[in-house]
């Protein structure tokens, strides 16, 4: 009974300890963006995004490119679409990309402290990608601080 | 005398005898005879293969199709009803009250309807959509589907702006038999071939009537030659006009009708036939053909419009509606009659048609030339892509991001302001020549680009190649370099701008100027910059090092090697527009670079994706210099050169600029950016002669114009947070309190800030709240630190 416990206890840390680092082919956040964030825009904006967000499900990355661009052009200064953008660079494996468009949403988050969190979080993810574990430890850092 | 011998010596008698009479005629006859048959047969084997070869291969190298930018609705957009209508009329939609088939609308007061067409975007097609817009003054308030829903976003197709043509300079696009409208077909058997169906390639009967009709007017009215004949002369043959060559053609009729079925053959003539021509572009095929005269896609053509459309065939440019109206009209009015008499349509119907005018579009719709410097742009961006055959042969559909509706005011913005200042200087109309690029920040798509006054000439295209001495539009790269470095350069930084020499070897000596031939003592830097001091300016670089501008100024997006003289501090590099439209962007989206870009995607003739554009950002300015380069360039407008656009603009816009005006006023540039769009613009003479205008004077002017036809957004730099305010003497650049006479407030970098000036009275009090937040041990240190500086 306490080595089945043990056992458990050991796979729960292990998976509370990966879940974070190593995001899957679409980095899941937790808790989920749509409870998390105030309204991410015009409608134009949402509708694009809820578009964007199932492209991307269905692995359709161009797709969802495609739309949040749009939906850049309609609300350039949107830190959230922003966020996506960087999001989907990772999931495509762009982490060079990813780190920019994070970086771009972060100059434009303000005050979304949640927002700026993710953003790091994300930068340092992508850091380790690439291979600069002295730079994802900064980034890291910052996600804390914010 | 042996049996054979007799025989033999018979024949050989008989022979010889033969060879003199009628026997060597048949002889000869039937060798000749012989080798004819096989020339003859050969031939028609070699048209045979020739036949099939070419109506089974590519048949016609495809141009590629350019398209602008979709106009995308959606709540709370800046678009007035006119400009939605200007945008459907350049889509060729019809006005209609019932909106009732795709590429109609009507507007009725504050509210329009439309039913947009289907189309494949690069992520997908799109089905036809009727929808409603309901409008506020000039902002968008409501979308609506037809059925009352709302709707959030809509994306109308795109423009064609132009094509690239192949070799021939056909221009092509193709269509469908199953989409071409009966009318059409049946008008154009009507007209050209009653028998179509019936023979074999060659028509006796259609001949024979020919002749009949040209004996009985007394002149040439009709030739006899099918469709198939037509075909074969146009897509296979020269236009000779021999025996042989007609010859040739029936006999080429005839293989091809062996091979192909009817369908087949209309289709191909249907895509063929030459129906106009702009410059030395030629119009092909009835699907270009609908949209060069009417600007709408063949199958939402009526009767009168295909009628004309069929009459064409005969002679384009005899005909040609646009330069010859009436002859059109009758030639309409004989097609028409000819349909009444094959039964294709009805007397009423014809009576309904004749009443109509001939509803051609006013300028050539979708000519190559509509957008040339922005085509030739594309062009250029694809080249590194496509090979040049590719490109004017498969038929590709580029997506640009091309606004035309802002184009066409951009143009108009050059061309009227130009005549202004040409009137306001008694210059002959003409002396003045302009270059106009326009950008959105955040992704660094060009909106428009004008390469010269005469918009639809395809002439030297000055955005993309004229090279002019950049002048003062480089002071922001010195002035950035310096503010990287906070821990020598601030905005309070006291220049220098007494009389400066410096030597070259190999080289006269550089002795800048500046333009008002004063010298101004000791200057804040950011005056300097406002003021595009050029000795301060000149001082500060040599400081900093050459190398070390250059490096910054391919760190924005320049990639012209320059050398490394300090002339080019102040501007002595000559380059075109959209170089200069690439450094001044990286600026406007705060620091980070994108390249400019003009096309978005591309499909193949199949409508499937083929390749996307991404978009692709880079960071190169930190934060912090970013946002005190914005505020310097910000003063540049508030209080410096560029002060005369608060008289165009809210000062709540917060714009930022440079001005630029070369040796003996040469060259005026501004390049200047809002919230969202930036826009670089040139104004000279080609041939280099001095105009008399500053940068303030000639190309802000335009500038102002094009800016002023944008839906424009504050420039809200990021504030980073390692960025503090303080408030600064403006003699001596030193800390200030109340106690000072004449103080600005600047930012810093945090631990820059200067120490204080000696009219500060409350030097103790340094330790205020503002300070406090950041950095609280070790500003001593750096106090100490900058007071040395």
């Amino acid at each position: 009974m306490n080595r089945r416990f043990f056992i458990l206890l050991v796979l729960f840390l292990t998976g509370c300890a990966t879940g974070m680092r190593t995001p899957g082919p679409y980095p899941q956040e937790t808790p989920a963006p749509e409870t998390q964030t105030a309204p991410a825009g015009p409608p134009a904006v949402v509708a694009l995004l809820d578009d964007a967000e199932r492209q991307a499900r269905a692995g359709q990355y161009a797709r969802a490119e495609e739309d949040l661009e749009r939906a850049l052009r309609i609300d350039p200064r949107n830190a959230g679409v922003w966020h996506r953008l960087a999001r989907l660079r990772y999931a495509q494996g762009q982490y060079h990309q990813a780190i920019q468009l994070a970086s771009k949403s972060n100059t434009l988050a303000n005050d979304d402290r949640p927002l700026r969190a993710r953003n790091w979080t994300l930068i340092a993810d992508a850091h380790d990608r690439i291979g600069n574990p002295a730079k994802a430890r900064a980034a890291r850092d910052k996600a804390i601080l914010d | 005398m042996s049996k054979p011998k007799k025989s033999v010596s018979r024949k050989t008698r008989k022979k010889t005898k033969g060879r003199s009479g009628p026997s060597l005629m048949s002889f000869v006859f039937s060798r000749l005879a012989l080798i004819l048959l096989t020339a003859m047969v050969g031939y028609v084997v070699y048209l045979d293969i020739a036949v099939r070869n070419k109506f089974e291969g590519t048949r016609w190298p495809l141009p590629a199709h350019v398209y602008t930018r979709p106009l995308e609705v959606y709540a709370d957009l800046r678009l007035s009803p006119a400009q939605l209508m200007t945008e459907l009329d350049g889509l060729g939609y019809r006005q209609s009250a019932a909106v009732s088939a795709p590429g109609t609308y009507i507007r009725s007061g504050s509210r329009v309807t439309v039913f947009a067409r289907p189309f494949t975007f690069w992520d997908g097609p799109r089905d036809a959509i009727r929808f409603s817009v309901d409008f506020t003054g000039e902002r968008v308030r409501r979308l609506e589907l037809g059925s009352g829903s709302v709707l959030d976003l809509v994306r109308l197709e795109p423009q064609l702006a132009g094509s690239i043509l192949p070799d021939q300079h056909e221009d092509r696009s193709l269509v469908d038999l199953e989409t071409v409208p009966d009318t059409l077909i049946a008008g154009l058997l009507a007209v050209e071939d009653r028998n179509f169906y019936r023979h074999i390639g060659i028509d006796p009967r259609g001949i024979a009537r020919a002749m009949w009709a040209n004996v009985t007017a007394g002149r040439w009215v009709q030739g006899g030659s099918t469709l198939t004949q037509q075909l074969i002369k146009n897509f296979y043959l020269t236009s000779e006009r021999t025996i042989s060559r007609k010859l040739q053609e029936m006999i080429m009729a005839l293989l091809l009708e062996l091979h192909y079925d009817k369908d087949e053959i209309l289709e191909a003539y249907l895509n063929e036939v030459y129906l106009g021509q702009t410059g030395n572009r030629a119009i092909h095929g009835f699907g270009l053909g609908s949209l060069f005269y009417f600007g709408r896609p063949l199958k939402e053509l009526q009767l009168p419009e295909l009628a004309l459309l069929v009459g064409l065939i005969k002679g384009p440019s005899y005909y040609n509606p646009r330069v010859h109206p009436k002859r059109a009209l009758q030639r309409r009015e004989l097609v028409l009659t000819e349909m009444v008499e094959v039964n294709a349509v009805t007397e009423a119907e014809v009576r309904r048609a004749r009443d109509l005018p001939l509803g051609i579009t006013a300028r050539g719709s979708m000519t190559a030339s509509a957008y040339p410097a922005y085509l030739d742009f594309v062009r250029r961006q694809l080249s590194q892509d496509y090979r040049e055959e590719d490109l004017r042969s498969e038929g590709l559909r580029i997506f640009t991001t091309l606004d035309p509706y802002l184009q066409r005011g951009v143009e108009r913005a050059v061309t009227q302001r130009l005549a202004t200042l040409e009137r306001g200087r008694a210059m002959p109309s003409g002396t003045l020549e302009a270059a106009a690029v326009v950008v959105r920040s955040d992704s660094g798509e060009i909106l428009a680009l004008v390469g010269g006054r005469h918009a639809r000439l395809a002439g030297f295209n000055r955005a993309a190649d004229a090279l002019r001495p950049i002048g003062s539009l480089i002071k922001p790269v010195v002035y950035l370099t310096a503010l990287e470095d906070p821990s020598r350069y601030t905005l309070a930084t006291l220049l220098d701008d007494a009389p400066l020499r410096v030597q070259q070897r190999g080289s006269p000596d550089w002795v800048p100027t500046n333009y008002d031939q004063q010298f101004h003592g000791r200057v804040l830097l950011i005056d300097a910059l406002a003021h595009s001091y050029n000795v301060s300016t000149a001082r500060l670089g040599m400081q900093l090092g050459v190398s070390r501008v250059i490096e910054t100024f391919h760190r924005l997006g320049a990639r012209r090697e320059i050398p490394s003289f300090p002339s080019v501090l102040l501007g002595a590099t000559s380059v075109s527009p959209v170089e200069v439209a690439q450094i001044y962007l990286t600026l406007a989206n705060n620091g980070f670079r994108v390249p400019l870009r003009s096309i978005r995607s591309v499909l193949t003739q199949g409508q499937d994706p083929l390749a996307r554009y991404p978009l692709s950002i880079e960071q190169v300015i930190e934060p912090a210099p970013m946002a005190l380069l914005h505020f310097a360039l910000q003063e540049v407008v508030r209080r410096g050169t560029a002060r005369g656009l608060v008289q165009r603009f809210p000062a709540e816009l917060e714009l930022a600029g440079k001005t630029g005006t070369t040796d003996d006023f040469r060259d005026s540039w501004f390049a200047g950016y809002s919230g969202d769009y930036m826009a670089v613009v040139w104004v000279g003479r080609d041939d280099n002669t001095p105009t008399g205008l500053t940068g303030a004077s000639g190309a802000m002017q335009v500038w102002a114009d094009i800016m002023q036809q944008l839906d424009l957004h504050p420039l809200i730099a990021p504030r980073p947070d390692d960025l503090q305010e303080a408030l600064i003497d403006r003699q001596s650049g030193g800390y200030a309190d109340g106690a000072c006479g004449d103080t600005m407030r600047l930012p810093f970098v945090a631990g820059s800030i200067p120490a204080p000036a000696s009219c500060a009275r409350t030097v103790s009090k340094r330790s205020d709240p503002v300070r406090k937040q950041n950095n609280i041990g070790g500003w001593f240190k750096r106090l100490f630190k900058n007071f040395n500086e």
